[in-house]
Parts: structure tokens; sequence; C-alpha cells
């Protein structure tokens, strides 16, 4: 197991001589303008090509596949499961009809749980408990449930309690969210950004059967698949603000290499960066239009790819000497400024700035 | 993952007796409340070397909060984190591994089956994997590896006693995600940086963990949450978002950073121009950099200790 194990992570390592490190950190590097090996700004995506809605046996899914080659499916399966209420620590307000009690237990059963949602993602050539598919999947299952959603305002119903509250169905029964990630090439670059934009696609087009009971009924759905509702709802009306609708959030990978901050970064380009960060964001549905900051931030993870950065490649000729030999890369050491990390998520998530790029960007991916 | 090969107790569901001697509402317990300033620490004890099969070894233990005056139940009233770490090495790699010319660092991180009042399993599950991935990720950045080339270290962290998720009473669902292992992280980094100083491996600074969140305690759920360092989480209402970093004080930089929560309905004091997850950082540095008193203190001595 482990030979394959050091076969996988080693396909994920560039082999890069020192001299081309140094190279390309020296060209990422350059203050205002870095040069990428593939020319694109630090800002741009690679190209990619998307479609929802392929696998008709699931409640919603999504491909994507970037111009590398690398592609990914993601299956989003929706089941109605009793709500148990039973707590598990002695609740001795319970015996005692507190009023506070009754309502403890009360406002569990409408907001919703975070374990409602399960995730779980393969990756070719890792185990199903190896450390990096579980801790994406922790990483991207995070993010989802940790939205607390909008507020309601213009009557039209929101999501209020995010992605949890909607899965309640009543008191006594929810649904039950599994999503599937299923990577179908060999991780060429590290495969977080595919995965979510996958995953948050998949989540656009999920759809819900309708309800027709009410209140504290027992679930009794409309069997027209056509009258199925978004798990995310759609705006109902045309001039309704698309940046006021509660979405499923998107995780990013960001580096810094110098003081240039660069987004979707290639393999090579992690190899040589001096910090990752996977930033969880989505959009902010409770701030009116004009406010500063349309994004929030939910999720923020330093360092999650530096087993690439530092561990793969030692090119370090230079051990025996502590000083730095211009041409040859050392690997880098030690952490990041503060600084340099609100800077990064400043990009990020500013108005206008590449998160509300992606986000916009998902949204155009049709629907059918 | 199931373990099919052994038959284990019940993953979870089992738990001592408690007798509910006490029904009547008067004696019922109450949520504690956080005594501290928001700013105040809990107080750590931090004590290098106790295991000496190991090349180098810490034990760290947080003191819980004082229990409220009228608390009579017999149920422990809050949790105190307590853990210890064990270092490996550096020992050469096995024959199977490929060539490495820097010191490879593997992190595990165990929860003891009893650490939390719900028992845990034998088996690692995702939490710990995670926590794993985490405490990696900033010793990493602390650690000189090419100074051994071809060589491994095992870092173990046990978690004799975990920090609380919630107020022991309240309903499961409440307190959703599990705020208590951003505690325990903070603790998992203080505890290893200790252990790795007395194994005596080259590192840049001593890194420290620093927990900071925002916490909802109103009843009125518009109430702006605060921002606490060094987060009990049964002491509060609510969790709003909560910022792990691992710090190195001398250099200033952070090598772990790990925010969780939404943030984006907080509002901080008047006059303070940072954004709310600058905040949640900066208090989480600060948390750090009072915690690397302590650990320097513990290394200080324990070098002197062995001078003798």
């Amino acid at each position: 197991m482990s030979s394959q194990r050091q076969a996988s992570s080693a396909a994920q390592v560039p082999h890069l001589s020192p001299a081309e490190l140094s190279y390309l950190y020296t060209s990422l590097a350059l203050p205002q303008n870095p040069i990428r090996p593939d020319g694109r700004s630090p800002t741009q995506f690679r190209p990619l090509s998307a479609e929802s809605n392929i696998l008709p046996g699931t409640n919603g899914s999504a491909r994507i596949g970037f111009a590398d080659g690398t592609q990914a499916i993601v299956g989003v399966k929706a089941e109605v499961e009793r709500t148990v209420l039973i707590s598990d620590t002695l609740d001795v307000d319970q015996d005692a009809e507190t009023v506070e009690g009754a309502e403890e237990s009360a406002s569990a059963a409408t907001g919703g749980h975070g374990s409602w949602v399960q995730m779980s993602i393969e990756i070719p050539g890792f185990r199903d408990d190896d450390a990096l598919p579980v801790f994406l999947a922790e990483m991207l299952r995070e993010s989802l449930v940790g939205s607390v959603g909008g507020n309601e305002d213009n009557g039209e119903r929101h999501m209020a309690g995010g992605l949890k509250g909607r899965l309640v169905i009543n008191k006594r029964w929810h649904w039950r969210l599994y999503i599937d990630v299923l990577l179908l090439s060999q991780p060429l670059s590290y495969p977080l950004p595919l995965l979510s934009l996958t995953t948050h696609l998949a989540l656009l087009s999920t759809k819900l059967p309708k309800l027709k009971s009410t209140g504290e009924e027992d679930p009794f759905f409309d069997d027209d698949w056509a009258a199925a509702e978004y798990l995310y709802p759609r705006s109902s009306t045309i001039n309704s603000n698309p940046s006021q609708q509660v979405r499923p959030p998107v995780t990013l990978l960001v580096i810094s290499v110098g003081e240039n901050v660069i987004f979707d970064p290639s393999r090579e380009e992690i190899a040589v960066a001096d910090a990752v960060l996977a930033i969880s964001f989505t959009r902010n549905s409770d701030s009116d239009t004009g406010t500063d900051e349309p994004l929030k931030l939910l999720l923020t993870q330093r360092g999650i790819a530096n087993s690439e950065t530092e561990n793969g490649n030692g090119p370090d000729s230079a051990a025996a000497a502590e000083e730095e030999t211009p041409g040859v890369w050392r690997p880098r050491r030690g952490g990041i400024k503060r600084s340099v990390l609100a800077e990064m998520m400043k990009t990020a998530l500013k108005k206008g700035g590449v998160g509300e790029e992606v986000l916009a960007g998902l949204e155009g991916v049709e629907v059918a | 993952m199931n373990d099919r090969r052994r038959v284990n107790g019940p993953a979870e569901g089992t738990r001592r007796p408690v007798f509910a001697c006490h029904v009547d509402t008067a004696s019922a317990p109450t949520r504690p409340q956080r005594q501290r300033e928001p700013k105040a620490f809990r107080k750590i004890a931090l004590e290098t070397g106790l295991t000496r099969s190991a090349s180098g070894s810490s034990y760290i233990e947080v003191q819980p909060s004082p229990p409220p005056a009228s608390y009579n139940s017999l149920i422990p009233h809050s949790s105190s984190l307590k853990l210890a770490c064990s270092v490996h090495g550096p020992k050469p790699l096995p024959r199977s591994a490929a060539f490495s010319p820097n010191l490879v660092l593997t992190t595990h991180v165990k929860y003891a089956t009893f650490a939390t009042r719900k028992r845990r399993a034998h088996v690692r599950d995702a939490s710990e994997r995670d926590l794993g991935v985490h405490l990696e990720t900033a010793l990493r950045g602390a650690i000189i590896a090419d100074r051994w080339p071809k060589s491994g270290i095992d870092v173990t962290v046990t978690i004799l006693e975990a920090e609380d998720d919630r107020w022991w009473a309240d309903a499961p669902d409440s307190h959703d995600a599990s705020w208590g292992m951003m505690n325990v992280l903070a603790g998992c980094i203080t505890a290893a940086s200790a252990a790795l100083a007395d194994a005596h491996i080259d590192c840049l600074d001593l890194v420290t963990g620093g927990m900071a969140a925002l916490v909802s305690d109103d009843e009125n759920p518009d109430a702006p949450p605060k921002l606490v360092l060094d987060v009990d989480p049964s002491e509060h209402r609510s969790i709003v978002a909560a910022c792990v970093v691992g710090y190195m004080p001398g250099r200033d930089e952070i090598t772990q950073l790990w925010l969780k929560g939404d943030s984006s309905n907080a509002v901080l004091e008047d006059g303070d121009k940072r954004t709310v997850h600058e905040a949640l950082i900066d208090g989480a540095v600060t948390a750090a950099k009072s915690v690397h008193a302590v650990l320097a203190e513990v290394v200080r001595e324990s070098i002197l200790a062995a001078g003798q």
C-alpha cells in the first residue's frame, strides 16, 4: 500500500531542477506583473468546460474538466430521514418541564444539523481513509454547513439557516444529502478548486421533490418531477437581484509568491509558492447591494498544499552553506506575514474581485 | 471504515451512570458563565520530558474554569484540555521508502476513547485525521527539515481529555460545528512544539497555537457578537466564528491558519478599521503570543535542568 501511495504522491510533484524552480520563482515574484508559465494573468483561471444535470439517477449532478485533462463528476442524492430528537445527555430540564428545555429541543429541530450533509471524495490512487481525501471532504463540508444563510426581505423566501435550514422538512423529518465527488483523472494539480467548483455546480442544479403535505404531517411529495424545487432557490421574479440569493460556497486556492497574489495555481506554481491559502466564500445575501463586502468568508486554511511545496522537491544543493546561492532554488522556510495574508483575502473577496467573478461565471452555466 | 477484525465496544452510547438526584428546577444546573475578561486566559500547565522512551515529549493541561457557586451536580461542569505528545526520531527512513533529502514529518492525533463525554472509537476517524493534517502544516513551517536528509520523525499526540463542543446539558444539535476541536488543535501545536524542543530538533522558532472566537451570549439574536480569546465553548450560547493559528512570535509569521464560521453579521467596535476576519486572526495571534511566554519558560527550565 505504501509503495502505491508513494507513487501517486510522486506523480503530483513536478520533476523540476533547482535551476528551473529558481527561474519559475523569480518570474512569478516579479513586482507588479508576474509572468506565469502558461501566460495567464495573476487572477486568470485555466479554461474549463462545465455541464450540469448529467446523471439522471441523481437529484443534481455536474461535471467539470480543466484544460489540463483533470475531470471531476459530482452526484448529489437526497433521502428523507426521521429526525431523532433524543438528547444524548441527561437533560434535567426535560423532567422538570421548564419552558427553556422545550425551547432548546425545538430550536434543534428547526435549525438543522451539519451531519445531515455527507460528503465523500474519491481520488484515484488514494484509499478512502487517506489524509488527502478526508481533509478535502472535511473542508468542503465545513464551508457548506457553516453558512448561516440569508434574511428575508422583499417578502421573498430566503434560506434561513442556510443549507442546514433548507434540509428541514418539519420537526420530525428532514432531508439527508449525500454528495459524492469522483475525480476521474489522476490529480495532476491540487484538486481542491476543481472539486469545489464541481460541487457548487451540482448543488445549484439539485432539485428536491415538491412537498404536498403541510405542517407536522408525515411528508408526502408531488410525484411530478417537473414540479420539483431547487435546493438553492432560483429567483422567481426577473428583476430580483441575483446577488441577494443564497448560493453554495466556493473554495479557491490562492498562493503568494514574493509580493504577488496568484489565483488558480498549477502544480508547478504551487511547488514554489511562499504560502498556499484555501478560501471558502459565498454571496453575502444579508447585505444591501451597496456594501463593500459582497462576499462573506466562511473558511480559510493556510498551507494546505504544503506537502507539495516542500516535501517532494528537495533540490537544495546548498544545504551545507547556509547562504542563498543565486539561481539555485531552496525550499522556503517559515510562515507567512499577516499583511500578506490580509492582502490575499482582500484580493479574493473585495467588490468586483475574483470571488464575485467566479460566482457570476458559475451562475452562467446553463442548468437544464 | 469499520474495524471488522476486533470485537469493539459500542462506538458511542456508553456513558457512566449519572443519578438524577435533583429534578426540582431550583437546583437544575445553569449554563456556566465566562468569569474571565474577554482577553484573559485560562492557566496552562506544561511539562516536558515525561515519556522517557521517546526522544522528546510534553504534557499540557488547561485549567478548567471554576464551577458556578451553586453547582452540585455529579456531572463535571466543564472539561479541561489534557494532552500528551511524544516525538520519535529523527530516525532512518524504512528501506522501502523513497529517497527524501529532507526530514519527513508524520503526525498522528488520537483521542483516547475516554477523552470526550461521548465515547470515542479506537480507530482514527475523520476529525482525527483532519487534526493531524493541520498539526503537520503548523510544524512543517517551523522545522528546518534539510538538516536531516533521509530521516523521518513521528509526532504523536494523545488527547486524554478534550474540550467540550458545547455545554453538556444542551441539546446535541445546538452547537453544531465541533468548536472544541479548535481548542484541541491549539493545544496540540503548543505541546508538539515543546516536545520538538525537548527532542532537540532544529526549528526556526517555537511555534505556538492560539485560539480566538466571536461569541454571542445574548438572548437577543441580533446583538453583535463579541471577540474573546481562549474560548471555552461550554460557556457560550453560540459561537459565530473561530480561528486557530500556529504562530512564530520571533519572526511574526503564521505557519498555520484555520478560520471557520460565518462572520458576515459581526460588527467590530467603533473606530476599528479591520475587517472581522482580520480581527479574529489578530486575536488568535495575541493568544498565541501569551502561550509562547509559558512555552519559552518551560523549554528554558528543561534545558537548565538537563545542564545540571
